[in-house]
């Protein structure tokens, strides 16, 4: 057997392929500032669905640039698998959105994860029942014989101590609408940006009852960080918490072009169901609140009451501080 | 015959994959344990004991659940699965004609099935036992048809020249002597079960009091309770192999005095 020897030629041109792929590799560890498009950070962004209005601002900061023009370059995935803040955790990507009540049973877990911007200011998560069942209120799905299809989050166990005797037989939720379009006696958790929209679509009759109003409101949507993130790099965080705010700012007032990029991602919604929920959310994500504060801003107090909720609801243990949760973008310089 | 016999072979046949599962247990504590390996990734072992214990009438209750939904799947695979392969095996052109269209059930998606046989046949028990049973026939199909066309051709010419007709022909040579192969396909199946129903109550089963391991993983996964999702995990795995082993004994008992595959 012959052992054929490398000429130099070939090591040179080894060498200089492998010194030149390690150069590409090479982080750039500079910090974002306004205009360094050439030498933008490197970051991403994984979406906790697939693409609809609820994420409307951060592909509107992309096609903007309001990502450029604060050094960053943000890649956005749709649909994180499972629960997000593990993949931010475990350094899988940079950024992540979440609900607020994730990020303290994340906390509580020993995950290091922090809330910068919180999207929806009132939460968009409902039931859905049909108008022809009569219902005036959330506590008539609760107090009248059918289905309800819900996940067992914590929304569901703060309504089931709401109203205890619940008569309404709880399963699963299911994909889609086609349950609820099939069955006249179901109610069906849902987000009143999404589903119902839907629903009326395929000519049904939905009526929808907001959580919120029963009594828990947790920040929806919220983009999360590693801690440590916050604590070592601010001027990213700050950049990115400027960035999203300039994106939400473009969606709520103008998303329209941003809705026909994410309809190419979503094939599933259509045009007309995009516009209409993008009108539906402005009022949960541009609030009182935010008209004196900014758009994304948090509040202690929002974050104390969620905490103690959690605690009664026997979802975490203990209530953590508040200042531990979150990063208010109105500190920052 | 010893007395001790049958402890020992107990013993012999138990006793290596529990010591296997007993190491494994404690390499992964030890590594945990060394590398600080967050909860919410992998609970240690110890801690999903402790919670095996701590909530075991909320989980056996769940194991119940789930229990009932893969027996009746698996009652429903074992029969039908039996039963169309004897009409594919009882002409050529039949099995021809509607051989490929059992392949339906090895492919179908069950998280795209699942929701519309919630809304034909009710979520919960029901919807979730057609999911257990999809996803579960078609091993019992496959095999059985495989025993019913493999008999000697030379007993099957025997059974011609004694004027046997078609269905003394499968009842008492072709189906005896495919029993091996159907409780291969059952054997298959048992596993397939379990993984069917809780994948089937990811998606449309109950939650509260009937609730299956499906929906506590579910539902402590959303929560970040790991513990508690290694924990169902357990209990399914365990569910897996009972079901499993259960098939194995009667198929051994079935087959005991007439076929080598009963004997070792």
């Amino acid at each position: 057997m012959s052992t054929r020897v490398w000429t130099r030629r070939e090591i040179a041109v080894l060498l200089a392929l492998s010194a030149a792929v390690g150069l590409g590799c090479k982080k750039d560890k500079e910090a974002p500032g306004a205009g360094s498009a050439s030498h933008a950070k490197h970051l991403s962004l994984t979406l906790d669905w697939v693409p609809e209005p609820e994420f409307g601002g951060f592909y509107a900061a992309r096609e903007s640039g309001a990502f450029g023009t604060h050094g960053l370059d943000v890649d956005i995935k749709p649909r994180g698998q499972g629960e997000t803040w593990k993949l931010v955790a475990q350094h899988v990507t940079d950024f992540a959105t979440t609900s607020a009540d994730q990020v303290l049973i994340a906390r509580e877990q020993g995950a290091d994860v922090v809330a910068i911007f919180a999207v929806y200011q009132t939460s968009p998560q409902g039931i859905m029942v049909h108008k022809a069942r009569g219902f005036s209120k959330i506590d008539d799905v609760f107090t009248n014989p059918g289905t309800l299809e819900a996940e067992d989050a914590p929304w569901l166990k703060y309504l089931l101590r709401k109203f205890p005797g619940s008569v309404v037989k709880l399963v699963s939720n299911s994909p889609g609408i086609a349950s609820f379009l099939a069955k006249p006696e179901l109610s069906k958790q849902c987000f009143i940006t999404s589903e119902p929209l839907q629903a009326l679509a395929a000519d049904s009759d939905p009526q929808t009852f907001l959580i919120a109003d029963a009594g828990y409101n947790p920040y929806t949507t919220v983009v999360i960080a590693r801690g440590e993130m916050v604590r070592d790099e601010p001027e990213t965080i700050k950049q990115m918490i400027l960035a999203l705010r300039e994106g939400w700012r473009a969606y709520v007032d103008d998303p329209a072009a941003t809705n026909a990029v994410m309809g190419k991602l979503n094939r599933e919604m259509d045009a007309h169901t995009f516009a209409e929920s993008a009108r539906v959310q402005r009022a949960l994500i541009e609030t009182d609140a935010t008209k004196k504060s900014a758009l994304g801003e948090m509040t202690t107090e929002r974050w104390q009451t969620l905490a103690q909720q959690l605690v009664d609801l026997a979802v975490i243990k203990k209530a953590p501080p508040a200042r531990e949760l979150f990063v208010s973008p109105l500190a920052t310089p | 015959m010893s007395s001790t016999a049958p402890l020992r072979r107990f013993v012999a046949s138990f006793g290596p994959p529990v010591v296997v599962l007993v190491a494994g247990m404690l390499l992964v504590e030890l590594y945990v344990r060394w590398a600080n390996t967050p909860i919410y990734l992998v609970p240690r072992p110890s801690k999903v004991l402790l919670t095996l214990n701590l909530e075991r009438e909320y989980l056996v209750a769940a194991l119940w659940t789930t229990t009932k939904a893969a027996l009746v799947g698996f009652g429903a695979s074992a029969f039908s699965g039996v039963a169309i392969a004897i009409v594919l095996a009882s002409s050529v052109w039949v099995r021809r004609a509607l051989s490929p269209y059992t392949v339906f059930f090895q492919t179908v998606p069950i998280i795209a099935i699942a929701p519309m046989l919630s809304i034909w046949l009710a979520p919960g028990l029901k919807a979730v036992s057609a999911c257990a049973f999809i996803v579960s026939v078609f091993p019992v199909i496959a095999n059985t048809l495989a025993g019913l066309v493999a008999t000697d051709p030379a007993l099957v010419d025997l059974f011609r020249l004694y004027g046997a007709g078609r269905a003394a022909t499968m009842f008492k040579l072709r189906f005896p002597s495919s029993l091996p192969n159907v409780f291969t396909g059952l054997r298959v199946a048992a596993g397939l079960t379990v993984i069917g129903t809780v994948v089937a109550e990811f998606l449309v089963g109950e939650l509260g009091e009937e609730q299956g391991l499906g929906v506590v993983i579910v539902s402590a996964s959303h929560n970040g309770h790991s513990d508690r999702v290694f924990a169902a995990v357990l209990l399914a795995s365990a569910l897996g192999l009972a079901m499993f082993g259960t098939v194995n004994l009667v198929g051994r008992r079935v087959l005991a005095n007439w076929h080598a595959s009963a004997r070792d």
